[in-house]
């Protein structure tokens, strides 16, 4: 070999080794905007803002899945493990935003007729008067459907993910296999709507419209049905789910509501848990009606004599 | 109102207690939520059932004749996370048993913390925390 030919070689090994070298450093320093990428954890403030800066839900779903160039689709291979039962991480009076003052008002800036409406529940409530219309057995329906402390499975596919609350049966499924929502002049009101989502690495984003009006939870604001969602569900560690949600519905609000709700996976290492089949009208005892004051009352007892509501003995 | 006659039997207090309301289903608020109600018996009947289930116990009143108490709590699964099975109060189970009573004085109540007579505590809210 002579000089000039291991020269050449020697040169050659070093610039295959320079040309590594600079892939890896680029591989490490790839922009954040780039899907899959780790960005900066967002503050509850900056997602609020981040609501604030779309006029609707379909805006914002729109302007999250352009970034991820359409969005993505998974392969099975590629799914995040969120197995296991989980239950809502506990809240103080079940409200919908977790970071709701126990002793103050939901954190959503209400339209003026939406707050009246919500401030005379909460004082009908501190004088007995209280009617929930899941009592008649309905489903409560998405963005309740968030805030409800039974438990829950979520199962992740390629095409869909569905997510379980076991509380009459609930189960939302979100396609992600890049269909569309119904034409909007055969959309029509359901519990939980109708919800198409795509992956941005991990986080599985949502969109949810035709959906009912209802009440966040007792205590809480009333949604009309013109409430949207965008949810981005990710899993932050081994035992926690999150989804950053946001609420647009203009009647009712005055901008969008974001909250960040949680979801914890039960220890199960005895194998007891299980979710059953709910039924809600099983047992006649639970059947309630609402009174003319609008409050609620048992419709009488299986195991009083006579309907007996003074509590004689037999 | 309570009729007195179960009083020898059966203790009312008054207090201020934080409760998680009942959930799943209906309102809370036809119970007394600053009240409790403290009964003995023997177990009737446990319906383990969703939304609610329903804990009857027979209670003897003063004159010697019984009335069947209600306790009201949640349904199966998280009575479950509270270690609440139904082989815990199987019919003839002595216990004593404590809840929030109806306001029309129904003899129901929704189900604070039941006692069984070897001592064992039961309290279904217990089901809502996280482990």
């Amino acid at each position: 070999m002579t000089n000039s030919t291991k020269t050449a070689r020697i040169a050659a090994i070093f610039l295959a080794f320079a040309t590594l070298l600079s892939a890896c450093n680029k591989a490490g320093t790839a922009p954040a905007a780039s899907s899959g990428a780790p960005e900066p954890e967002r503050t509850k403030e900056q997602m609020i803002e981040l609501g604030r800066q779309h006029k609707t839900a379909w805006e914002l779903y729109q302007s999250l899945r352009e970034k991820t160039k359409d969005g993505q689709r998974l392969a099975s291979s590629n799914l995040p493990d969120w197995s296991g039962v989980y239950t809502r991480a506990p809240v103080p009076g079940f409200s919908f935003d977790p970071d709701q003052p126990p002793d103050g008002l939901p954190t959503a800036k209400l339209t003026p007729e939406f707050h009246a409406k919500m401030l005379k529940r909460i004082e009908d409530a501190k004088r007995g008067i209280e009617w929930d219309p899941i009592s008649t057995c309905s489903p409560p329906g998405h963005p309740r459907w968030l805030t409800e402390p039974f438990l829950r499975e979520f199962i992740v596919t390629p095409k869909q993910t569905w997510l379980i609350n076991e509380m009459v049966n609930d189960i939302r499924r979100i396609y992600t296999d890049g269909r569309d929502h119904l034409p909007e002049a055969d959309r029509y009101p359901l519990y939980d709507g109708d919800s198409i989502g795509f992956w941005d690495g991990q986080k599985l984003v949502i969109h949810t419209n035709q959906l009912q009006a209802g009440i966040y939870q007792r205590s809480q604001p009333d949604y009309t049905d013109q409430v949207e969602t965008v949810e981005i569900w990710q899993k932050v560690d081994d035992k926690t789910l999150r989804a950053d949600v946001w609420v647009y519905d203009p009647p009712a609000l005055q901008e969008p509501w974001f909250t960040r709700q949680s979801y914890v996976k039960l220890d199960d290492r005895e194998k007891t848990l299980r979710i059953r089949y709910w039924n809600c009208g099983e047992n006649e005892n639970n059947a309630v009606y609402q009174t003319k004051e609008g409050a609620t009352q048992f419709r009488g007892f299986t195991f009083t004599k006579n309907k007996n509501k003074q509590g004689e003995s037999r | 109102m309570i009729k007195t006659r179960f009083t020898p039997l059966l203790s009312i207090a008054a207090l201020t207690v934080l409760t998680i309301p009942l959930l799943a289903h209906h309102s809370g608020a036809m119970f007394e939520k600053e009240k409790t109600i403290t009964v003995e018996g023997v177990v009737k009947r446990f319906e383990y059932t969703n939304p609610h289930s329903w804990l009857q116990v027979d209670v003897k009143n003063q004159d010697g004749s019984v009335t069947t108490w209600g306790f009201e709590a949640e349904g199966p699964s998280t009575l479950q996370r509270a270690g609440i099975r139904p082989s815990d109060f199987m019919p003839g189970t002595k216990l004593k048993i404590t809840g929030h009573p109806m306001k029309d004085g129904s003899p129901a109540a929704a189900w604070v913390e039941a006692i069984r007579a070897d001592g064992k505590r039961f309290d279904p809210r217990e089901g809502f925390k996280v482990k």
